[in-house]
């Protein structure tokens, strides 16, 4: 990795370990969600088939549209044929797209597709790979954004320009998008099986654009998602948040269903003002597979706070080439086995033990990726 | 990343590790001789014994065993080689000379409460903490059942182990085997002693994180009159990381980055580093001022 990913690293990391320690200080509950997070994810993974019928009969009560897909073809296929041919389509930084290839497929498909999260349009702007499940463009410093962005969105932008100027040189660009898109596709932090709802956490505000402006909204989630209760899915926001170091978030916003209104004699009506068509697309790709190893299962409980992959040396030495992307770090060399079948990254993990010990969720990584490097040696 | 060259690698090692383990409790055939020498007066059989596993004998051949076997084999990871035939691996004198000073001072802290403390002496089998942290799950049970076995044979039924990855690995083999050996680390044992100077402690990734007795050995050195240099984030359990020695292995590129970084992080806390681990030692040595392990600074 060049010199300026050494930067960029070091000062995330100084400014992103305070931050958690402050956060843990103040809210003092927060690992008590975190175990409690654990119970009850452990609870759907010893349930999985019946957690996952609950959740389509609850978003199809509440008027969406559930779809199982099983593998990459399928959750392409599902998601093409309701984005149709053309149309403005918007995406929200969500990893499980990114592991389908969805943003790939609906371009070559037509459609004038858009990331809307900062972090991850600079990516597709520079044509890149995230180096961080949260950060994204951790690698690039403000420097390096600036001349990406005149080089591909406006020439009055420089490499001296303030973080202000880089973040309202986005914004203007996006809104113009915002209000002509036809689908926007999120992922999901956590998905409530008693409501159906969705359940995201962000910062930026683009989220709450995806999801209410464009006329369908998509939502793009792994079955690892699933949680009993919109409860627990607060919970699950609350610890992700917490844990990636940006907590409270500025906005958890709730998908159940499109949008109504109840406003005239009680009498629901779909849709209102936001969407008029909600999904759900909930994917395995690897997931039950690795549900039914006992040493993988764990793997599964990972919230994508982020956090192991600040702890890792080989992570630090490696960013991005360590894992193929989507995901990276230690997580990263887990999922890579769930989703690609490619254990090989798990082999470059020297046991260094931070991952374990900074894991909200108390995943024992090293004790997983010894697993997977025994995978990796019996092929 | 380029996998093609670790996982020939990774083959490679497993195949002539596995081979040389079964055949001679060794990873490589070397001179166990020359690394028992160190001990003069202790029993050769006991119910508890001090177990090496050659860890800080042969430091810097383990920290190479990769390269030691490329340049055996005469061919770069031929896919037939399979052997290091007839050769036999010299210890370094002064690798030798350092490792009689570490293990003599651990028997001395030992020795208060273990008066009858045995050493196998030469006879003394390798622990297969290769194969476990390679991720070579079966063959380091079915190494380690005749490890186990062998010490059983010998009437062992407690082991102290003096460095962390056998202490891991012996520990895991228990979880594994379901077996009842009585494994233990000396420094779980040992009390305060006399000591001194300044350092920064850099922890064994195994004794911190895993083992969890990070803080036992910080109250051991301060009580010992060792001064240590603290940093939130440097030297705490969630922010202190791997020296990379554990990656030699697979790819001595990474490692040798790995322990750049983590050597420039500790010396911008102290230019003094403190291990716990033979294999720590001989990753940071190139990139740090000074490096001691514990048990030169506490007798």
């Amino acid at each position: 990795m060049s010199d300026e990913w050494g930067v960029a690293l070091e000062r995330t990391i100084q400014n992103n370990t305070p931050r958690l320690d402050r956060i843990l200080t103040d809210y003092p509950f927060i690992p008590n969600h975190a175990e409690k997070l654990r119970q009850v994810k452990l609870d759907v993974l010893d349930h999985l088939d019946d957690y996952v019928r609950a959740t389509c009969e609850s978003v199809e009560r509440s008027g969406g549209t559930p779809h199982l897909a099983k593998d990459r073809d399928e959750a392409q296929g599902i998601v093409r044929e309701i984005c149709g041919n053309d149309g403005i389509v918007l995406f929200s930084k969500t990893n499980v797209a990114l592991e389908l290839g969805l943003r790939e497929s609906l371009a070559a498909d037509g459609h004038e597709v858009w990331e809307t999260d900062l972090g991850e349009f600079l990516i597709q702007l520079a044509r890149d790979h995230p180096s961080h499940i949260v950060q994204p463009a951790l690698h690039l410093t403000k420097e390096m954004a600036g001349r990406l962005l005149h080089d591909k969105l406006d020439a009055s932008i420089t490499e001296n320009s303030s973080y202000e100027e880089l973040v309202a040189c986005v914004r203007a660009f996006l809104f113009r998008k915002y209000v002509a898109a036809k689908v926007g596709i999120t992922g999901a932090n956590a998905v409530a099986a008693d409501t159906g709802s969705v359940v995201l956490v962000e910062n930026e505000g683009n989220i709450r654009m995806d999801t209410v402006v464009p006329s369908i909204h998509v939502a793009v989630t792994g079955i690892d998602k699933i949680v009993p209760t919109l409860d627990d899915a607060f919970l699950e926001a609350q610890v992700q948040s917490a844990y990636a170091g940006l907590y409270p978030p500025t906005y958890i916003n709730v998908t159940s269903g499109p949008s109504s209104t109840a406003d005239i004699e009680s009498k629901k009506v779909t849709p209102a003002t936001g969407p008029k068509e909600f999904h759900l697309v909930l994917v395995d790709n690897g997931r039950r597979k690795a549900q039914e190893d006992p040493q993988l299962k764990d793997a599964l409980l990972c919230i994508r706070c982020g956090r192991c992959y600040f702890s890792c040396p080989v992570y630090w030495a490696l960013g991005s080439e360590w894992v193929p992307p989507p995901y990276g770090g230690p997580m990263g060399a887990m999922w890579s086995a769930i989703v690609n079948d490619d254990t090989r990254p798990a082999t470059l993990c020297t046991h260094s033990g931070g991952c374990k010990v900074v894991c909200p969720i108390k995943i024992d990584i090293p004790r997983v990726l010894e697993h997977v490097k025994w995978l990796n040696s019996k092929k | 990343m380029d996998y093609t060259k670790t996982q020939q690698q990774l083959s490679l090692v497993r195949r002539v590790v596995f081979k040389e383990l079964l055949e001679g409790y060794m990873p490589l055939p070397v001179d166990r001789a020359a690394c028992a020498r160190w001990a003069k007066d202790l029993p050769r059989s006991g119910e508890t014994i001090i177990y090496t596993s050659y860890m800080y004998q042969l430091g810097s051949v383990f920290k190479s065993y990769a390269k030691l076997l490329e340049r055996f084999s005469g061919v770069r990871f031929a896919s037939r080689f399979a052997s290091l035939g007839g050769l036999v691996v010299k210890p370094k004198k002064d690798e030798l000379e350092r490792a009689a000073l570490i293990l003599g001072n651990i028997v001395s802290l030992l020795r208060r409460s273990y008066p009858q403390l045995a050493y196998l002496y030469e006879d003394e089998p390798y622990s297969g903490a290769l194969l476990l942290e390679l991720g070579f799950l079966d063959e380091f049970q079915a190494y380690g059942k005749k490890v186990f076995g062998f010490l059983r044979e010998r009437g062992v039924r407690r082991v102290i182990t003096v460095d962390p990855h056998t202490t891991n690995a012996l520990l895991r083999l228990k979880n594994l085997l379901s077996d009842d050996l009585d494994v233990v680390n000396y420094l779980q044992l040992v009390h305060p002693a006399n000591g001194g100077g300044r350092f920064v402690m850099h922890d064994s990734c195994l004794y911190s994180r895993y083992l969890g007795i990070g803080s036992e050995i910080r109250g051991i050195l301060r009580d010992s009159g060792v001064s240590l240099v603290e940093d939130r984030m440097v030297t705490a359990q969630d922010t202190s990381t791997c020296c990379g020695a554990p990656l030699e292995s697979v790819s001595e590129e990474l490692s040798e980055r790995i322990a750049r970084a983590r050597a420039a992080k500790l010396a911008s806390v102290c230019e003094d580093v403190l291990v716990a681990c033979p294999l720590c030692y001989q990753n940071l040595s190139p990139y740090v001022q000074s490096v001691h392990d514990i048990a030169e600074v506490v007798s």
